[in-house]
This record gives C-alpha cells, sequence and structure tokens, in this order.
C-alpha cells in the first residue's frame, strides 16, 4: 500500500466511526429529541479538547451473522478531554450502533478508560444510552459487564463517577450506573429498570409504563435511584459540569476553591426571623441554606427524593461544602427510612472526597410507625449515625431548632466526632419534647393533683423552659456556641477556615460494617 | 380527577377548602398536626374541590385521601 492510501484508509475508517449507525437512524435520535453519541461529548467537554480512543475497534462476533456487521467504535465512543479545563475519562454509548448494545469489545473500551481514569486520578462520566447486552455474544458481553462493574468497585471513592442516563438503560446494565456516585436522568427520554414491563407482566399480570416503571421521576421520587431529572441532553451535559466544580479530581486533592464574590462577613437580619415564634409552624429550611452559601446558590441533590431531608452542595468563601439538613416542612422534618439512607449515602461521597460537611438540624425525631419500624428503620438510621462518625472531614453543626433523643446525636452531634457545634437560641435540645418528657417525669404528680391538666400545662412549661433551650447542651460543651442567626455565615466561614489544617483518622481496619 | 392525601398520620386541624373551591398548585388544603407540628397539606395540581373526605379533629393515617380534586 502506498503512503498516499494509508492515508486515506485512516480518514475512510475515521469517516465511518463518525458516521455511526448512518445518518437514518442518527434522524431517529434526534426525532427523539435525543443528542448523538458525538454530539453529547462535544457539548460536554471544552471545545477540541476531546481525543478519542478506540475508534477502530470492531467486535469479534461471528455468530448470527454478526460478521458481516461492523462498525468501527462498535457502538461506544470513548476517551479524555477537559471541563473548565480539568481533565476528565468518559464514554458515551451510541444507540445508532446496534442499540448501543454492550459487546465484549465495547465493553474493552469503556474499561481501558476507567482504568486511566483510575490511575491518574481523574473523573469519569459515563453517558448511557443502551438497549444492554449484545445478546449474539451471549457470555462474552455479560463477562464485559462484570469488568465495568468491578471498575466502577475499585474507582468508588477513589475518582469521582457521574452517570447520566439518556435513554434505556436495562437489566444488568443499571448497576454500573448504581455504582457510580450519581446518576443524572433526562425526563421521558431514558428509563431504567431491572426488568421491564413485558417480563413484568408476564410474571406478575401488573401492567406498568416504561415512564411509570423507570423513568426519570420514578427514579428521583420513589426509588430514589437517580439524584437529578433534567429536561434536555444539554440540561443534563450542564449538570455534569457544575456537578464537577464541586469535586476535586480525586481523593487525594481537595475540592478546587473559587475566588469568592460574596462577602465572607455578610449578616443577613432575616435569618433572626427565619425560625418562627411558634415550636409548631414549619418554615422552609433550604431559605436559610441559601440565605448562608456564597451567592445564595445551592446545587440540591436528590431534590425529588425524601424531601424531609436536604442534601447539597455550595460553598462558602469559594470553598465546596455538602450541606445536610432537616426540613421542618415536610413530614415535620422527621428521620425515615428513606431520609436516612439519602443522608448517609450524601455525607459518605462528600467524605469520601474531601468536601466539608455543614449540617442544619431541626429534628423532632424519628418517624413512628409500623411501617417504618418492619422496614428497619433501626438499621437505616443506624447509617446517619454510621457515615457522620467515621467522616473525617470538617464537620459543622448548626442546630435551629428541635433536636431531640437519638436523631440529635445521629444529626452530626458532637459525640459523633463533630468540629464545631453551633445551636440558634431558639434551639430545643433535650431527651424528647417537653409534653412526653413531663408525663414521664411528673407521673405521680399530674395524676394526684386536683386539677391534672393544669397541672400538666405548668409542668410542661417548667420542663420547656428547663430543659428544652440550648443551654444545657452549652453548658456541658456540647455546643461550642450558642449564636445570634443573622450572624450564621460568619460564623461557619470563621470555623471553615479554622478546620481547613484538619488531620484525623478513625482507627485502622480492614473496612468498616456499615449496617446495610 | 386527583387526590390530595396526607403525608403522615396525624389530626386534622384545619379544613381550609369546601366543595365546589377552585385549588391552584401549591395552595394548602389542610393543615395536619403530627409530631406536634402544623403541617400544610399542599395541592401538587390546580383543579376544582369535587370532595372532602376529612374534617376538623379526624385521626387520618398516612396516605388517607383527604381531598379529592376534579
Amino acid at each position: 500500500m502506498e503512503m498516499d492510501d494509508r492515508f486515506k484508509e485512516v480518514e475512510k475508517r475515521n469517516r465511518e466511526a463518525e458516521l455511526g449507525g448512518g445518518p437514518k437512524r442518527i434522524d431517529q435520535q434526534h426525532a427523539k429529541g435525543k443528542m448523538t453519541a458525538r454530539e453529547r461529548i462535544d457539548y460536554l467537554l471544552d471545545k477540541d479538547s476531546f481525543q478519542e480512543i478506540d475508534k477502530f475497534v470492531l467486535h469479534r462476533c461471528h455468530d448470527f451473522g454478526m460478521e458481516k456487521k461492523r462498525i468501527p467504535g462498535d457502538g461506544v465512543v470513548t476517551g479524555y478531554g477537559t471541563i473548565n479545563g480539568r481533565l476528565v475519562f468518559l464514554f458515551s454509548q451510541d444507540f445508532t450502533v446496534f442499540g448501543g448494545s454492550l459487546s465484549h469489545a465495547f465493553g474493552e473500551k469503556v474499561c481501558k478508560i476507567m482504568d486511566l481514569a483510575l490511575q491518574n486520578g481523574a473523573p469519569v462520566v459515563g453517558l448511557n444510552d443502551s438497549g444492554g447486552a449484545r445478546i449474539q455474544e451471549g457470555v462474552g458481553s455479560l463477562a464485559a459487564y462484570g469488568e465495568i462493574f468491578k471498575r466502577n468497585v475499585w474507582s468508588s471513592g477513589v475518582v469521582p463517577q457521574i452517570s447520566v442516563i439518556m435513554g434505556p438503560c436495562a437489566g444488568g446494565a443499571v448497576y454500573s450506573p448504581a455504582l457510580t456516585d450519581l446518576t443524572i436522568m433526562v425526563k421521558k427520554s431514558s428509563n431504567m429498570f431491572i426488568t421491564g414491563p413485558q417480563v413484568i407482566k408476564a410474571v406478575t399480570s401488573e401492567e406498568v409504563t416504561p415512564e411509570e416503571l423507570g423513568g426519570a421521576m420514578t427514579h428521583n421520587t420513589k426509588s430514589g435511584v437517580a439524584h437529578f431529572a433534567e429536561e434536555s441532553d444539554k440540561a443534563a451535559l450542564d449538570r455534569v459540569k457544575e456537578i464537577l466544580s464541586y469535586f476535586p479530581q480525586n481523593y487525594r486533592e481537595r475540592p478546587p476553591v473559587v475566588e469568592c464574590t460574596d462577602d465572607p462577613d455578610r449578616q443577613d437580619m432575616s435569618l433572626n426571623k427565619a425560625v418562627p415564634d411558634n415550636p409548631r409552624l414549619p418554615y422552609d429550611m433550604k431559605d436559610i441554606i441559601r440565605t448562608v452559601l456564597d451567592n445564595n446558590k445551592f446545587l440540591e441533590v436528590h431534590q425529588h427524593y425524601a424531601k424531609n431531608m436536604v442534601v447539597g452542595l455550595g460553598r462558602l468563601n469559594g470553598y465546596a461544602v455538602g450541606i445536610v439538613a432537616n426540613q421542618p416542612r415536610m413530614l415535620a422534618g422527621c428521620l425515615d427510612i428513606d431520609a436516612s439512607m439519602k443522608c448517609a449515602r450524601f455525607v459518605r461521597m462528600c467524605d469520601s472526597f474531601n468536601i466539608p460537611l455543614v449540617t442544619f438540624v431541626d429534628v423532632p425525631g424519628y418517624l413512628p410507625g409500623v411501617n417504618q419500624e418492619y422496614g428497619g428503620i433501626i438499621k437505616h438510621g443506624a447509617k446517619i449515625i454510621y457515615s457522620y462518625s467515621e467522616a473525617t472531614v470538617p464537620k459543622i453543626t448548626v442546630i435551629t431548632r428541635k433536636a431531640y433523643g437519638g436523631a440529635y446525636i445521629a444529626m452530626s452531634g458532637k459525640h459523633l466526632a463533630a468540629d464545631i457545634n453551633y445551636a440558634y437560641p431558639t434551639a430545643e435540645i433535650a431527651v424528647m419534647g417537653p409534653e412526653g418528657a413531663a408525663n414521664i417525669i411528673f407521673k405521680k404528680e399530674i395524676a394526684e393533683s386536683d386539677d391534672p391538666e393544669t397541672t400538666r400545662a405548668g409542668l410542661v412549661e417548667e420542663y420547656r423552659k428547663n430543659f428544652a433551650s440550648p443551654f444545657r447542651a452549652a453548658e456541658f460543651g456540647y455546643i461550642d456556641h450558642v449564636i445570634f442567626p443573622q450572624e450564621t455565615r460568619p460564623r461557619l466561614i470563621s470555623a471553615l477556615m479554622m478546620l481547613q489544617g484538619k488531620r484525623t483518622s478513625i482507627p485502622e481496619r480492614r473496612h468498616g460494617n456499615i449496617p446495610l | 380527577m386527583s387526590e390530595i392525601k396526607a403525608p403522615m398520620g396525624g389530626k386534622i386541624l384545619d379544613v381550609k377548602v369546601k366543595v365546589g373551591d377552585t385549588v391552584n398548585e401549591g395552595d394548602e388544603v389542610v393543615i395536619l398536626e403530627a409530631m406536634k407540628m402544623e403541617l400544610p397539606v399542599v395541592s401538587e395540581v390546580s383543579g376544582t374541590v369535587k370532595e372532602v373526605k376529612c374534617s376538623q379533629g379526624d385521626a387520618v393515617e398516612a396516605d388517607a385521601v383527604l381531598v379529592v380534586l376534579d
């Protein structure tokens, strides 16, 4: 072959790879409102930064006539590039090529970039749009899934892993996203399930649409499998960029610090009125969170799931922080099974990647109920305690109002190695609420009184005054200081800056045994 | 037609709508007392009240239908 011909061969193969499944299938992809695998990469990465790897890889299947159908790249585009100048590795499944189905060669391509990401300490972004295993390849396809899952696990807590679901993701394929840190789903065009509607109908006679079973809102509200639901491919990719801005490249680094354009000493008088005078009235904890963070910017994670718990990312003085908060507006801010899992998983994610934790507490306790107990609130609630106790990042807590019983301890209480614990003057820190406590402590007095109701009311008020306050805890040193709400931001920033040098560890072990 | 359900078990403190009322998304329809808190139950959709299935003082369980909208 002449030199010229060899060059032309490269060009030819490049063209074939870039055409994917061909113009007709690309049109079909666009008609569904979806971008192609390559368009997604172009949109996500910095201009001209993408370096493709394994563009000419072909599958090696010789059964079922597959030997006649080969497309360079084999259904997935892989490589690396930069987002806001920072290195990321990515794979983008191409639904136009064999429905994005995963062959052994396809799996090897994904594994190659996951290995590079792990060795070089940079995040992996997976853009999923695949019909599942390539059935013609049989166990070869399954082996490839297994290799990917193993790498997801080995990368967990080493480099950030973000999954975007931009089409179908069914069967075994769902486990790769499930093993990553955060999952984003595109509304209407994506779904995830282990067994699809047809199998479910055959086995259990239940009729359900793919959207109801595994659409973006299903997994964002009911199952908690996904953390974000976005309107379009572009919105989902924008979300990836936003998320990564809060993360370090790997567990050895700290998150990037940005220039702070918001006054670190900014006080806000509205915070003094944020918690209502009447302890029975709810309020929106997110108002307090936004008021305190830099430029009032809060990236809520799991916004639609277990709304009685709020988690998300923000900045204080330009430094990334993970926010965890009870939400008195939803279920009175009670801890239940879903909220416990949501909280614990977020705390562990932040701790993995050196993101300090700021916890806002207003919690009446764990949610009472037979379903909660049968569902294992004991083991799930224990996850909160486990995750906070093992976290060695800076931990700052602000109790705005209620902090009762076990929930007081669990929500980053001083006793779980929190660094700085503040309380508002409105805080009520006690083993239980005044009504319940007075009924138990003064049972005899109330029963023997001529006017039990008046006696009870008086004793409840006495208990409230003496015990349902931040001062008992502050006298013990369990609260480092009772602060005025208006000064929350400067107080948090000061504590966060003081904690920049924090070095601590928990006892050595193979790995802990979190109650799963 | 859509149903507004109790987010958790508790006691009905106040019913803020009656049959025929127009309800907008985000409107409070019922105030529920639970965990010693007065929790507003808000409608997630807009519509007209077809039926009110609870009254002040009722004890309701989680997921009990409180108001039906047309």
